[in-house]
């Protein structure tokens, strides 16, 4: 049975099974506030959680996971995966949306073939500001990613670094998540535009 | 009018779209807020104009005069001058502006809650749709918030930092203040306590932990606190000293010399004694600055107070003494004495120094003399008479010690000395005062040399001296030598001179022409002379007995005379 609510880790915020959530941080020290909670309360929870990092390693983020959380198992267990954004968003040194919805369709799908009951994602999008093939596709791939969620028992959340993003790329990015996080608050993005109605409003 | 089933789905998708637009303008305003830094708000408004459609931002004009355009400065520099103008003319609602090459440009406010803080300028193409230009309005006003906003955390933060540097600076303040004060009561107790040089010593070494020396003003070390006391204490030539002082002196404050830090105990020009704080490595701070400051002024105030004592006793004992030497009511004396640590009710004689040092002054004899009796506990009652020094000892020593002590402190010069009597009685210290004088006056007639002598060794002088009659004692001279006196007078020559020499030599032709400085043969020569005027036959003893009593006793006439 599906969970009514999932904990992010952080006092008062809850998600709801299928959030698409973007997140908006400062920095990397804030990126982790809510990134490392949110990961240590999947693991405590017994979630699958898939992690895609791009400021940092993923032995940064397993290491300030902490102590009091029992690793060894968990990642021989593969509950838990952090992976790079070059071994995923940008595999080939390209991004490609198909590609990377078959990336989670795969990751969640066999989490949840192999017997977890959820599945919470992350996606650090600072790799969005490479100049690479297919990054210009990234508004769309948000887009499509609210038809995917649905599949799977799973919540995601997509980080970006205010600083870094454009206002122009903020707002698509804001216009296709139901839901964003914000200093500390969760609020409801009603108006968002399915996928069809975003793509559709940009042609 | 009738709505197709086409139209009504497009109707549903604008009003979604346009109700996302506000939804993504409430949120851009969370985000700008959240930023809190002007640029980067700035930055997101400007490169989220294009997502409500086709316009874009020219620049931000604020009522101050600045401008901020997006990219480099330099892109937007003839676009700033271009507005400038028509900007004044407008009022805090903004309006429509022309602007070369854009067919709509209009004027934003950026409303704040206090009230304009300049436009937000944008442009397109053509003029945008009505639900469009809501957009941006509502933009620049969220832009407007978001940098009011900013701005009055700014000003909060630069207040909060003001407040905590005048905290800070207060804190300083009151800890330096606390500091001077601790400094000021540790050396008010060792003034109230009457702690001494030692004391002043003590208490700065405990509030800086540095090794401390007080020194006279010559550098003879008076009180050490802390570890490493030099044994012997190094004391600098007199000349660099000297100009050390006259440095501190000029510079009103404490000075570094080699490695210390020094400060005088002046309490006027005259130097009283030096305090220092040994720190080799240079370390000492405004803390040990102040320290030493006020404890140059508790060291001041202590030897000022000593230079004082000594001086009112000084006086005493000199008041004393020549009221003693002149005769004075004796229980009074007595008891003065016993107050000044004297006891006159044992036996008492008077002591004459006369000499000087290798300079002119006689105030450094004066000293000598009593430092020297000082050290060797001849007495304290002394006091400066013409050339000379008198001082009333109870002691019995051998004199000539006394008169090479002397010379020592005095570093050289002359010094000689005349030991009255024993008195029972202050009363008999004028008479001892009298020996005294007469022992010094004898010993240039008996010896010649410095020396010290004492008026009951004088034997035939003593007696001489002390005949009551001097006209017998007269007589007796005249009868012997009444001829060869008259002979010198007229003829202004030395025979009782040379007899006087020849009889003291026990008649050694040898010895006596040496004591002269004269030749052998004039020596006989005027010999021969006394025998032919006085008469006398030089070869008979009691001739020669008579002869010599009465040499000395001319000798002693001519000196109490004299």
């Amino acid at each position: 049975m599906l969970p009514s609510s999932v904990a992010v880790g952080i006092p008062g915020v809850d998600l709801a099974p299928g959030d698409h959530v973007c997140v908006f941080y400062p920095g990397l020290a804030e990126r982790n506030e809510i990134l490392i909670p949110y990961l240590r309360a999947g693991l405590q929870a017994g979630d699958k959680c898939v992690c895609v990092v791009d400021a940092d390693e993923p032995d940064d983020v397993v290491s300030a996971l902490g102590p009091d959380v029992d690793l060894g198992g968990r990642l021989g267990r593969q509950q838990l995966e952090v992976q790079r954004s070059q071994d995923t968003y940008l595999k080939g040194g390209a991004f490609s949306t198909e590609a990377m919805l078959e990336f989670w369709d795969r990751e969640v799908g066999g989490a949840v073939e192999g017997g977890f009951s959820f599945a919470r994602a992350a996606g650090e999008m600072t790799w969005a500001l490479r100049q690479l093939p297919g990054v210009d596709e990234l508004i769309g791939y948000e887009s499509r990613l609210n038809q995917f969620l649905p599949r799977y028992p799973q919540v995601i959340l997509c980080f970006y670094e205010l600083d870094m993003f454009s206002g122009e790329l903020l707002v698509d990015v804001l216009k296709t998540h139901p839901k964003v996080l914000l200093g500390g608050m969760v609020l409801d993005n009603p108006y968002y535009l399915e996928p069809d109605e975003f793509l559709a409003s940009r042609n | 009018m009738t709505v197709t089933a086409p139209e009504a789905t497009r109707a549903d998708t604008e009003l979604r779209s346009q109700l996302s637009d506000l939804q993504c303008l409430l949120m851009l305003s969370m985000l700008m807020t959240e930023s809190g830094d002007e640029g980067k708000i700035l930055q997101l408004a400007a490169t989220s104009v294009p997502s409500f459609g086709h316009t874009h931002l020219i620049g931000v004009r604020f009522t101050d005069g600045n401008w901020w355009g997006p990219g480099p400065a330099a892109a937007t520099e003839g676009l700033r001058d271009e507005v400038q103008a028509q900007v004044a003319l407008l009022d805090a609602s903004g309006g429509a502006i022309a602007v070369a090459g854009q067919g709509w440009t209009w004027a934003l406010p950026l409303r704040v809650f206090a009230g304009h803080l300049g436009y937000f300028i944008v442009a397109a193409a053509k003029e945008p749709a009505a639900s469009e230009q809501f957009l941006l309005r509502v933009l620049a006003q969220q832009t407007g918030v978001a940098l009011g906003n900013s701005r009055l955390h700014t000003k909060e933060r630069s207040s909060a930092e003001e407040l905590r540097a005048a905290n800070a600076a207060l804190a300083e303040t009151v800890r330096a203040l606390e500091q001077s004060t601790q400094i000021h009561d540790r050396f008010t107790r060792v003034a109230m306590a009457g702690e001494g040089q030692d004391g002043v010593a003590r208490a700065l070494h405990e509030l800086t932990g540095y090794p401390v020396a007080v020194e006279d003003r010559y550098g003879n070390l008076r009180a050490w606190a802390g570890p490493n006391r030099p044994d012997p204490y190094p004391k600098d030539p007199q000349a660099r000293r000297e100009q050390m002082l006259r440095r501190a002196l000029r510079e009103g404050r404490p000075i570094r010399e080699g490695g210390r830090l020094v400060a005088l105990a002046s309490p006027s020009a005259e130097v009283l004694g030096v305090l220092a704080l040994i720190d080799p490595a240079g370390a000492v701070g405004d803390r040990e600055q102040i320290a030493i400051e006020h404890g140059a002024t508790v060291l001041a105030m202590e030897l000022a107070r000593l230079r004082s004592l000594a001086e009112a006793e000084l006086r005493l004992r000199r008041d004393l003494v020549e009221e003693l030497l002149s005769g004075t009511e004796e229980e009074g004396a007595v008891a003065r004495a016993q107050a000044l640590g004297h006891d006159l009710e044992q036996r008492n004689r008077v002591v004459v120094a006369e000499g000087r040092g290798r300079v002119k002054s006689q105030e450094p004899f004066f000293h000598a003399v009593r430092r020297a009796a000082r050290d060797l506990h001849v007495g304290s009652l002394l006091v400066a008479r013409g050339d000379s020094v008198v001082l009333i000892s109870d002691a019995d020593l051998p004199w000539e010690r006394f008169r090479m002590a002397i010379l020592t402190e005095l570093g050289g010069g002359r010094c000689s000395l005349g030991v009255g009597g024993w008195c029972s009685h202050p009363r008999d210290l004028p008479r001892s005062y009298r020996e005294g004088q007469l022992a010094l006056q004898m010993q240039g007639i008996a010896h010649g040399k410095d020396r010290a002598t004492c008026y009951d060794d004088l034997g035939v002088y003593r007696i001489l001296c002390e005949v009551q009659d001097g006209s017998s004692v007269e007589r007796f001279v005249r009868q012997w030598l009444g001829t060869l006196l008259e002979y010198d007078e007229r003829k202004h020559s030395d025979l009782v001179t040379t007899l006087t020499q020849y009889l003291e030599c026990g008649g050694s032709y040898d010895a006596t022409a040496l004591a002269l400085s004269v030749h052998r043969s004039t020596l006989k020569y005027r010999l021969q002379r006394i025998r032919e005027i006085s008469g006398h036959n030089l070869t008979d003893p009691d001739t020669n007995f008579n002869l010599q009593l009465a040499t000395r006793a001319w000798r002693t006439l001519q000196t109490l005379q004299a």
